[in-house]
């Protein structure tokens, strides 16, 4: 095994070094929301604190509410208020307890259905919407509130869709924040020379990121590189702007480069995952067909948004699920509350709502006497079909997922303890993949393109495409870190987008390569769409991930804990590129789909987070994982590639979920604790 | 402005560790460091001086016989696998393994675990149970402790600032035990519930840990023959169980009254 993530070669972000570097730590606020008073450094030492950065340039991807320290007032537990640099690690460590700051605390909001309320305290008095590029649709903050997005569906008529209803199940889920739990921690180093910037960093958003950096310090973004090693996981922690610019602002004071490595428990103060309230009403005639849908999403995003109006919105449109439904109704809102930040979190908004609408269809079910699968076949989205938000379905596989979940478990056997789930996941849209394809003199190509690593595979399975393209082997391939100062912008390595994405700009590439000489080659793939915020027609998602799960539940009915005996999961592949690669991710997605479901929830006291390590702090482990784990991946000839990193991760909870139903208990919060089974 | 680096006392004899014990009343002893260090890297704990017992030979031993005696360095993990305790104290192997995972078992001592007093460790209760004493030395001489009356409650001891532990020994001969770890959450969590019970000679002991500050163990509750689910409410009734992420302070009387039940049935 020459693999150098298994022989301990690899070089992630955190093993980086330069030389005469320093090292940095932050300090934080310990209250909720406070006015800043006083922020004063230990004598004696290299140190950033606010008066240091209230010139610098606001930032945030989508709505730019952050600046790189707490300025005048403090917005959630662990918000950074100063910064020193130090020789070693331990010295950082042992001058940031010394940084002396008075607040005067404000009234706090720490759920967002509350903060959500007119009247409730504002967490910021303005929402300045992003110019950068990945503000990528309309949005919607609504002024004078905490609402930073409110994305809408409007289709059909909704009152005369529930005037036909035989049937509505109207039910309120809850789901927890949750914590990526990557291995590395978020780590970067920054140096400057003279008015350029360079930073190395865990990130997989390397352009989104130069473009923020760049704001922060009124720079073209030329001046500014940003170079990507491969990361020890990130599952959406890693991106955006998160440390960085404290790093870079800490290196320009001390004229040294400066390295941030964040203490594993300031993780869960730097980006978890949006906690949500679902409100659904759903409505069928008595042979089971559906007629109406009427959803309300609240995204907590914490005290900055980040990406949150984007999860809302992806939440809002993943709402409806993969059904035919003439009249839907869908309003999601993004909500700023006094609690660390949210952003993007493997399959982010999709799981949420599949949550609540997988269960509400087996509500349904046992209202209407149906089969639950049944139901389901009945509505599915089938190929030409029109989703709700106008967009015509092709390539549609809903109803071959669930059929082949249900036989997986012995649907038809026996449905006592088992649990089927459907999800339909958009991919980003808009979106753009470029990659040039450069011949070496030993015959190799190298491949410079901003596809970043971080355990996903998309290394492994570009480098596959480009030899099959190239019709070399693939150790002729080199595949060098991202490195924004020599390869072509890319939207970024996110929603499952890279390996359809950038496999479809890599035959471009090969195309051209070959017709210029067989030098160079260069390929681009744009594709275009997005929402009208206000009505939700529009093109969703050019391409939709399918994906359908099963489960068989134990349940201790004297306790309330459940062991999940079988799980099992089907996901459309199209064409799959690099199977122990991908049956690896959907097992991933599937396990963390199994913390969701049963054990992970980020736990706030006074705003405070309860859990900050991995003892407090559950993932599932091996001895945890059902007696049973399985996927399929479904091939089409000539089909194209579905991008599957994080397909098979939404449907889980809601198939646990509806098999402890069928055992009698109905749940509708995640996570499913023992002590809220019992209580259900 | 580095801060002062604590003091590292490396005795390499016993003798030489207790006089340092009466001397240095400033330092934190440290055996495995499992829990120690994770004070330590918390910033709950920062000492003048730490005491390690690691240098000192002859402090890991396991012998059977009449009872068991296990030095306060054995680690969880030579419990575990000791032939010695498989063959006459398998429940107290079993309670040993369910321990965090190998990594930490490796690590974590005999004597640490009693010394922490951590409310969620699972040998405590099992220790209890079996009626297992702890023998404590001071430069002023040595008295052995039931483990019932060495944690007296969250992370408190009885021990005297310049006292060791320097064995444990669990009484040998028939018995019948078992350790029930109830777990809330993942696998490698701590218990919610742990319960542990033994039969020897007609007689019943059960101790209830994870749920208040030291093992919760009532001789009273515990007459020969009296029926599970009579001992499982009487436990649940008498206990005040304390609330933390595991689960709140209702839900563990329910799982206590289940539990203890449970492994007073398999017992039978």
């Amino acid at each position: 095994m020459t693999d150098p993530r298994v022989t301990g070669a690899a070089r992630y972000a955190e093993d980086f070094e330069l030389p005469g570097m320093l090292h940095a730590r932050i300090a934080r606020s310990p209250y909720p929301h406070a006015r800043v008073l006083r922020v004063e450094a230990p004598p004696g030492c290299i140190a950033l604190t606010p008066d240091d950065v209230r010139d610098l340039g606001r930032y945030g991807c989508q709505i730019q509410d952050s600046t790189v320290l707490a300025v005048d007032r403090v917005r959630f537990v662990g918000d950074p208020v100063a910064a020193v640099a130090a020789e070693t690690e331990r010295e950082a460590e042992e001058a940031v307890v010394l940084v002396d700051a008075d607040y005067e605390e404000l009234p706090a909001v720490l759920d967002a259905v509350e903060a959500a309320q007119p009247g409730a305290p504002l967490v910021h008095s303005e929402h300045e919407v992003s110019g950068g590029r990945a503000a990528y649709f309309a949005l919607r903050p609504q002024p004078g509130t905490n609402v930073c997005h409110r994305f809408s569906i409007r289709h059909g008529d909704l009152d005369s869709g529930f005037a036909e209803a035989d049937v509505v199940v109207e039910e309120t889920f809850r789901t927890a924040a949750a914590h990526h739990a990557h291995m590395e921690p978020h780590a970067c180093v920054a140096r400057w020379q003279g008015d350029a910037l360079e930073v190395w960093t865990g990130t997989q958003t390397p352009f989104n990121l130069r473009e923020d950096l760049a704001r922060v310090f009124s720079l073209p973004e030329e001046q500014i590189r940003v170079v990507c090693p491969p990361m020890g996981g990130s599952f959406g922690a890693k991106t955006f702007l998160r440390s960085e610019a404290i790093a870079a602002a800490l290196a320009r004071k001390a004229g040294r480069p400066v390295k941030l490595v964040l203490p594993r428990s300031e993780e869960w103060v730097t980006l978890n995952r949006h906690a949500a309230t679902i409100e659904l009403r759903l409505g069928a005639r008595a042979d089971g067909r559906l007629v109406a849908k009427e959803v309300s999403c609240y995204a907590d995003t914490g005290a900055y948004a980040d990406c949150g109006p984007g999860v809302a919105q992806k939440m809002g449109f993943a709402a409806p699920g993969p059904y035919r439904i003439p009249n839907v109704r869908v309003d999601s809102y993004c909500v700023y509350t006094n609690l660390p930040p949210n952003g993007a979190f493997r399959g982010y908004g999709q799981m949420q709502t599949a949550w609540a609408s997988e269960r509400a269809m087996d509500l349904l079910a046992e209202q209407l006497g149906l089969d639950p699968l049944e139901l389901r076949l009945r509505n599915v989205l089938r190929d030409g079909d029109r989703y709700c938000t106008g967009e015509t379905m092709h390539d549609v596989h809903f109803a071959e997922c669930l059929e082949a979940a249900a036989e997986a478990i012995g649907w038809h056997h026996d449905r006592r303890g088992k649990g089927l789930s459907v999800i339909l996941k958009g991919m980003q849209t808009p979106s753009r993949a470029a990659v040039a394809i450069e011949a070496e003199d030993d015959g190799a190509y190298v491949l410079r393109c901003a596809t970043t690593e971080m355990g996903q595979g998309a290394r492994g399975a570009l480098t596959l495409l480009a030899a099959e393209l190239l019709d070399v082997e693939p150790a002729r391939i080199r595949f060098p870190d991202p490195d924004t100062a020599v390869v072509p912008y890319d939207t970024r390595t996110t929603s499952s987008r890279s390996t359809y994405m950038m496999g479809r700009a890599l035959e471009v590439a090969a195309v051209d390569l070959k017709g210029s000489g067989g030098r160079r080659g260069y390929g681009e793939i744009v594709d275009e769409g997005g929402l009208d915020p206000d009505t939700g027609q529009g093109v969703a998602s050019t391409h939709w991930h399918q994906g359908a799960a099963a489960a068989e539940v134990r349940l201790d009915g004297e306790t309330g804990k459940l062991d999940v005996v079988r799980l099992h999961a089907s996901i459309y592949a199209g064409r799959v590129v690099d199977r122990p690669a991908a049956e690896l991710q959907t097992e991933g997605s599937m396990i963390m789909g199994l913390g969701t479901a049963l054990y992970e929830e980020v736990v706030y006291r006074d705003g405070q987070v309860a859990n900050p390590n991995l003892s407090d702090y559950p993932i599932p482990s091996f001895a945890d994982l059902p007696e049973r784990l399985t996927c399929d991946l479904i091939e089409r000839e000539g089909a194209e590639i579905h991008g599957l990193g994080e397909t098979a991760l939404p449907p889980v909870p809601p198939a646990i979920g509806n098999a402890l139903a069928s055992l009698g208990v109905s749940p509708t919060d995640l996570p499913m604790t023992p002590e809220s089974v019992v209580s259900t | 402005m580095p801060c002062e680096a604590p003091d590292w006392l490396a005795p390499e004899t016993l003798e030489e560790a207790l006089a340092l014990r009466a001397e240095r009343e400033d330092a934190t002893v440290v055996a495995g460091g499992t829990f120690v260090g994770i004070l330590v890297n918390q910033r709950l704990l920062a000492p003048t001086a730490f005491l390690s017992l690691g240098g000192i030979p002859g402090l890991n031993g396991i012998e059977g016989g009449e009872e068991l005696r296990l030095g306060p360095m054995a680690t969880h993990r030579a419990v575990e696998l000791s032939p010695v305790v498989r063959e006459g104290w398998p429940a107290l192997a079993d309670t040993f393994a369910v321990v965090a995972s190998p990594r930490v078992r490796n690590q974590a001592t005999v004597g640490g675990v009693l010394a922490d007093a951590d409310y969620a460790s699972d040998p405590p209760a099992m220790l209890v149970a079996l009626g297992a004493r702890a023998v404590v030395r001071s430069v002023r001489g040595e008295r052995e402790v039931p483990v019932e009356d060495l944690i007296v409650g969250y992370y408190e001891t009885s021990l005297a600032p310049d006292e060791l532990i320097v064995e444990v020994r669990v009484p040998g001969g028939r018995h019948r035990a078992i350790y029930r770890k109830f777990r809330s959450r993942s696998h490698e969590d701590r218990p919610c519930v742990g319960v542990a019970a033994c039969r020897r000679d007609g007689g019943l002991r059960v101790a209830v840990g994870a749920v208040a500050g030291r093992p919760q163990y009532f001789p009273e509750l515990c007459r020969t023959g009296s029926d599970p689910t009579e001992v499982g409410t009487a436990y649940a009734e008498a206990i005040d169980p304390i609330a933390d992420l595991g689960g709140s302070s209702e839900y563990r009387r329910r799982v206590i009254a289940v539990e203890v039940r449970r492994a007073l049935e398999e017992l039978e």
